[in-house]
């Protein structure tokens, strides 16, 4: 069962830990388990977990019950303040050809809701923020486990001969938890998210250390004789092979990654549209930007994480939930919207799957002020019922599916768990969930653990 | 009959069948039989419902339907959804209309046609412990007989047909014993003294050297540490500190340093404060308690919803480093289901799971016997108060509860008998430290307010500590105002959890004062009705001047006995389905199926007695064969941390078994083990495995090639350097760059803020135990030797060096070849070195800069053969 069962990837992976690793990094793709219908991934997520009733999720019995406490005992929430309900203090409309609920927090992102396949009933395990994240990005609340973006390069392969397969894109916030979010676990760090900064200077590291290229050249020509001299000597051993050619894929990268970041082939219209020119839209513009050209060049799953605002803290609300998520919504709406229009115009939205949300979302009920830890109302964690939204990628567009309850509160209606997430996640990149499998630990680990089931209803 | 006339008109015109037929077998079609029909080899929750009988019979938690009961039918209680814990089925509720159905169907009867062809779930087979012990892993261990052969071990290699190639080059063999044993390259003048050594006993002469360096123990603590998860903060969202972590890894390098015998060693980890006491070297801290601090190594929740799921998960990790460290066995995956491969029912693993949920951590002062009194005879000579002060006299209200507790007191700031005001000056100066640890009790209220007094200080040296859970959740601390004052804090994460306060003095110039804890409703603290006289004692002055000197103490985050109690089986993992009472013992596999019970204390004790008995073959051969697997590359058994059914089978049995044996009969010495093994001719033969360096011994290497390294040992670890690219909440001041040049494994374990570099060239995350760390090949490894601020500042200092050490360009170049690789430059070499040279713009040691640059960036640097 183990020695000879071992299946094709796990081979591969085995190679890839010890010998000849780089066959990997450069643009090896690998086959899909049946024909897929995304090739790469686009992860909008939105770090602290925004209010569902206040963004996709209408909830009028708030509105008519606000200030009443809530007619049943609410689970323990991290603060466990209050039970008294909180009216959403946006507005909601019917959009689009399929009359899909969206407040005007998100202007832009309504005008592509017939693209949208938004979930309504999204349900995680954990109230916590770490805990969700590494939930939301693993399957796992602990940290360890590979993120979906290691899993999906390593079920895949890479595209791209001059990247990393696993990009994440942060504007100097990093989500609780940290960079383990983006960690390989136990597949081979070659699979694990590359971080890159929202500046110039996107990658530790990167830039050469000699200012001008001859003077690196001339070190890599003598590492090169160096390093030839090495294999004479230690014989030809697959792992050296594979670090001398690390350093090539290295310094390519030194070079793809400044022309990545040159926007000077943009038109000025796509730099309008994403919002460049205007000081809120410009952070996230630019990471949308950079996300639709990673994916044309190849990358496997593009992760982007939400710009650092003054005085907000992402989008955990607890006090201050009309302006936070206001602000929140305004420097991520035109962006999004941009992404999702661009990709479109470009014939690249159906075969890149755009995944929208947080770890959890938020309860009904109001977070009052108290005990000086809120100055303004605001909500507390809920991971039993909240939105998510996909676009492209093979789902069905101008849908909503599932329900909560009236409250908001528990997802009631064809709950969609996260694992659920993941498997469909999985089969729209042509890969079963149950056999994209690694051995570690005495059993073969998955994203979807022993759970996950594909979430058909919400299949193009 | 009158019953009848209850129901729905349509409902009584049908028989039971039909209704059955109608409303109730196609919702259990449609919504359950995927996962509860006989189709699942396991069905969820060990339920069926594709038959009469397996609904009756129901699944772990009992029937699911009890026929004319529907109150009683826990069907109905999952599809109603009114229990949080219990929703059926989980993709939403059904439609009021179909419960409705359900609740009636169930009341007529609960006809139900349907043959009882399905079969029922499998009758848990017992454990056939005869045939289960077969297994090559659990067999005791038999010294075979040697074969011919020059040493033992190259004596099991031949007559496995290995066939040795001729021996390595003098160097290649120095310099894989230099890197194995201390993870550091062979200094030129370590080189030479071998070379030149031709008495016959060089080799010999090396080993002892290299085992008796202090180098030789921090790199096997490293590989030590892999295993336990080492880590000095809790990760989560603050990624707090875990206060004297570092004691337990300088504790580790001690004991490969002092060669304690390996059962000694493990039996510290798991009842070292229990044990008579190890005192340390130097006479002046315990060490056997130090071994108990790996327990909390783990990750920690920093505001848990489900405080009694957050412990059973820590009591999981803890269960998983043991097995997996000590026995090689994958003993969590018996925490839901009995152990699909290997011969661990789940009863097992919550007998083991009693044992670490009667244990507790504690901040405790761990002076020696000697120290101790060391420390009393200073005490005389301060002048004692006069009396024990008097606390504030407070009147509760209704709802305040004024805390009340047994103390258990560390060290000896707060004198012998502590009570009335706890003072950390009672023996009469603020040099001397001490802890107060009180009873666990459940935190009852929202708001507790303590009456406290004290010095301006460092945080965390100076605080009382509310520990929830086995984690320091809140510190309430001193301020520096004269007189006593109340602090108030909520406890929203707190309540409903098992607490315990700790009183802690850590500080040798200040001091802290406690009179009153009251756990309240109100968010205001009580009126005091009399001032205490604890007041006097929380100013200062008085004390004899100029003060003697007290002896320092030290503190270790250790093991504590409280409360010891069995845990119930929890069902299918959940701690929300309780199954019956487990009495706490060990794995029947190694401790037998008859077990005495466990009558006084946690079961730590009885726990180590089983781990290290000589008899269990586990304990030597999986520690065996990672001493191997470090000096080979691969284990006799590949996969480490797995002896069971799913591991890997030993290649060679009998060398196994052969050193397993050996390591009983020279002591449980580490230090033998190494000696038989690098000894060898198999270790010395010229194809030997080529194998990457570790992280750590990348960067010690740079270090120590640089003439950096600074070979200081023990102590708190070095801040790590942040970049500008490392972001994200409980960021650490950046430590240095270069990390003071201290060896890699003082570099602090922060869980959210891990060295880049490190994680960069396979650096284990501390989750679980990691006895074969993996050797990937990412860009980043290139961009860092290439770009990396830190490597090109260390290739100026080796340059600077070099050029300052010898003034011959020729022997110059010779001199960093034999310090990067430990062999001389080839011709070609010197001459592409010498014309590199001579092309750099910049200056003489800008171009040095830029050749020593180079050769740390050849494969050969980081590579050994």
């Amino acid at each position: 069962m183990y020695g000879n069962g071992m299946t094709r990837r796990q081979m591969l992976a085995r190679a890839a830990n010890g010998f000849g690793g780089l066959a990997l990094l450069a643009a090896e793709t690998k086959a899909p388990h049946f024909p897929a219908k995304a090739k790469s991934v686009i992860f909008l997520f939105m770090d602290g977990g925004p209010s569902q009733m206040d963004t996709f999720d209408p909830k009028p019995r708030l509105t008519r019950d606000a200030g009443q406490p809530l007619p049943f005992k609410p689970p323990t929430t991290v603060f466990n303040i209050s039970d008294k309900i909180f009216g959403s203090p946006f507005t909601f409309r019917k959009h689009g050809q399929s009359g899909a609920d969206v407040s005007d927090l998100f202007p832009h992102v309504a005008g592509c809701a017939d693209d949208l396949c938004i979930v309504r009933s999204m349900v995680a395990d954990h109230s916590e923020h770490t805990a969700a994240n590494y939930f939301i990005h693993s399957g796992s609340g602990f940290q360890g486990r590979p993120s979906m973006g290691a899993w999906i390069t390593y079920g895949l392969g890479s595209a791209s001969d001059n990247l990393p397969g696993f990009i994440v894109l942060e504007s100097g916030l990093i989500p609780p938890g940290g960079v383990d979010c983006f960690g390989s676990g136990f597949l081979p760090a070659s699979f694990q998210g590359t971080v890159m900064r929202n500046t110039a200077h996107p990658i530790a590291d990167l830039e050469p250390l000699d200012k001008e290229p001859a003077l690196q050249k001339g070190k890599l020509d003598l590492l090169a004789k160096l390093n030839r001299g090495v294999v004479e000597r230690f014989g030809q051993v697959s792992e050296i092979d594979a670090t001398i050619r690390n350093y090539e894929l290295a310094f390519r990268m030194q070079s793809e990654v400044p022309d990545l970041l040159d926007f000077s082939k943009e038109s000025e219209a796509t730099k309008k549209l994403y919002g460049l020119d205007e000081e809120i839209t410009s952070e996230f513009g630019r990471e949308c930007l950079i996300a639709r050209r990673l994916v044309e060049r190849g990358v496997r799953f593009v992760e982007l994480l939400s710009p650092a605002r003054k005085g907000i803290d992402r989008w955990d609300q607890h006090g201050s939930l009309e302006d936070g998520h206001r602000v929140n919504a305004k420097s991520t709406d035109k962006p999004i919207a941009a992404l999702l229009r661009d990709l479109k115009a470009r014939g690249m939205l159906d075969r890149t799957l755009v995944v929208w949300g947080g770890e959890f979302g938020r309860t009904p009920c109001a977070q009052f002020p108290d005990g000086g830890y809120v100055k303004r109302v605001g909500r507390d964690h809920n991971p039993f019922g909240f939105t998510m939204w996909m676009a492209g990628g093979g789902v069905k567009g101008g849908m909503t599916h599932g329900a909560t309850d009236e409250f908001g509160y528990f997802a009631v209606e064809n709950k969609v768990h996260m694992h659920d997430l993941h498997a469909t996640m999985l089969h729209l990149l042509g890969m079963d969930h149950k056999r994209l499998t690694y051995r570690y630990s005495g059993r073969d680990m998955r994203l979807t653990d022993v759970h996950g089931n594909v979430v058909k209803e919400i299949l193009a | 009959m009158l019953f009848w006339t209850l129901l729905p008109l349509a409902l009584a015109a049908q028989s039971g069948d039909e209704f059955f037929e109608k409303k109730i077998r196609p919702v259990l079609v449609e919504k359950c039989y995927a996962c509860h029909g006989s189709k699942t080899a396991a069905p969820m929750g060990g339920l069926r419902v594709d038959s009469a009988e397996g609904l009756r019979k129901g699944g772990d938690t009992g029937p699911a339907v009890v026929p004319k009961e529907p109150e009683k039918s826990l069907l109905l209680k999952a599809i109603r959804y009114s229990d949080l814990n219990l929703r059926m089925p989980p993709t939403g509720k059904l439609t009021d209309g179909q419960i409705a159905d359900f609740e009636e169907w169930i009341r007529q009867g609960a006809a139900d046609p349907r043959a009882a062809t399905a079969q029922a779930p499998a009758a848990r087979q017992g454990i056939d412990w005869a045939e289960a012990r077969k297994h090559w892993a659990f067999r005791p261990i038999r010294k075979p007989a040697v074969p011919e052969g020059p040493s033992p071990v190259d004596a099991f290699l031949s007559a496995k047909g290995m066939k040795l190639s001729p021996a390595a080059d003098k160097r290649v063999w120095l310099r894989r014993v230099t890197f194995d044993l201390t993870g550091l390259p062979p200094t030129r003048a370590e080189i030479a003294e071998y070379l030149g050594d031709t008495s016959g006993g060089a080799d010999r002469k090396v080993v002892e050297r290299l085992l008796a360096s202090p180098q030789y123990g921090e790199r096997w603590a490293r590989h030590w540490l892999d295993l336990v998860r080492f880590a000095e903060t809790n990760g989560h969202e603050f990624d707090n500190d875990k206060l004297d972590a570092w004691r337990y890894r300088d504790y580790v390098i001690r004991a490969f340093n002092e060669d304690v015998p390996y059962t000694q060693f493990v039996k510290e980890h798991l009842a070292g404060d229990l044990l008579a006491a190890r005192v340390s070297k130097d006479g002046a801290h315990l060490e056997s308690p130090l071994g108990t601090s790996w327990m909390w190594f783990g990750e920690v929740l920093n505001s848990a919803t489900d405080s009694v799921k957050s412990r059973a998960d820590m009591v999981d990790n803890q269960i998983d480093v043991m097995g997996k460290t000590f026995l090689g066995l994958t003993t969590a995956c018996a925490r839901c289901h009995d152990h699909k491969f290997d011969p661990i029912p789940t009863a097992d693993y919550y007998g083991l799971a009693g044992i670490f949920h009667s244990t507790y951590v504690r901040e405790a002062v761990i002076d020696s016997p000697q120290r101790a009194a060391q420390i009393a005879t200073v005490s005389r000579r301060f002048p004692s108060p006069a009396k024990t002060p008097a606390a504030a006299v407070v009147t509760p209200r209704e709802g305040d509860v004024i805390f009340e507790s047994e103390w258990t007191a560390t060290g000896q700031a707060f004198g012998p008998a502590p009570g009335g005001v706890f003072d950390s000056r009672a023996a009469g100066s603020d040099q001397f430290v001490g802890s107060l640890t009180s009873r666990k009790f459940k935190m009852p209220k929202l708001w507790v307010h303590v009456r406290m007094g004290g010095s301006a200080q460092d945080k965390a040296n100076l605080r009382v500590t509310v520990v929830a859970d086995d984690h320091k959740s809140e510190h309430f601390y001193t301020s520096g105002k004269p007189g006593m004052e109340w602090k108030t804090l909520r406890m929203t994460k707190e309540i409903g959890r098992t607490c315990y306060f700790e009183i802690v003095d850590r500080s040798r110039s200040g001091h802290i004062a406690v009179e009153r804890i009251v756990l309240s409703d109100s968010e205001t603290p009580p009126r005091v009705e009399t001032e205490g006289s604890g007041r006097a004692m929380a100013i200062s002055g008085g004390f004899a001047q100029p003060e003697p000197t007290v002896p320092e103490s030290a503190f270790g985050m250790i093991a504590k006995e409280e409360d010891p109690h069995d845990v119930k089986l929890h069902i299918r993992g959940s701690h929300q389905n309780l199954g019956a009472e487990v009495p706490r013992h060990f794995l029947q596999l190694i401790a037998g199926e008859k077990q005495p019970p466990i009558e006084r204390g946690s079961g730590r004790l009885e726990l180590a007695g089983w781990v290290a008995a000589e008899s269990n073959p586990l304990m030597a051969r999986v520690m065996v064969n990672r001493i191997w697997k470090h000096h080979f590359g691969q284990g006799i058994v590949r996969s480490a941390d797995n002896f069971g059914k799913l591991g890997d089978a030993p290649s060679d049995p009998a060398l196994l078994d052969y050193l397993a044996a050996e390591f009983g009969e020279r002591g449980w010495s580490v230090k033998q083990m190494h000696r038989l093994i690098v000894l060898s001719a198999a270790y010395r033969r010229a194809d030997f495995p080529v194998r990457r360096l570790e992280a750590e011994a990348i960067r010690d290497s740079v270090l120590a090639v640089s003439g950096r390294l600074d070979k200081t040992l023990y102590g708190p670890g070095v801040t790590p350097h942040i970049s500008r690219y490392q972001e994200g909440r409980g960021k650490p001041a950046s430590g240095p760059l270069d990390g003071n040049a201290r060896r890699s494994l003082y570099i602090q374990v922060r869980r959210n803020f891990l060295t880049p570099m490190f994680l960069a060239f396979d650096y284990p995350l501390p989750v679980s135990t990691m006895g074969a760390r993996g050797s990937s090949t990412v860009p980043s490894q290139a961009l860092m030797m290439m770009n990396n601020e830190f490597v090109a500042g260390q290739a100026r200092l080796w340059a600077r060096r070099a050029i300052a050490s010898e003034s011959d360009t020729a022997k110059r170049v010779d001199s960093l070849f034999e310090e990067a690789y430990g062999r001389v430059a080839e011709d070609w070499e010197r001459q592409e070195s010498l014309r590199f040279l001579t092309a750099r713009p910049g200056g003489e040691e800008q171009a040095w800069t830029d050749l020593c640059h180079v050769l740390f960036n050849s494969t050969e640097f980081v590579y050994v053969r």
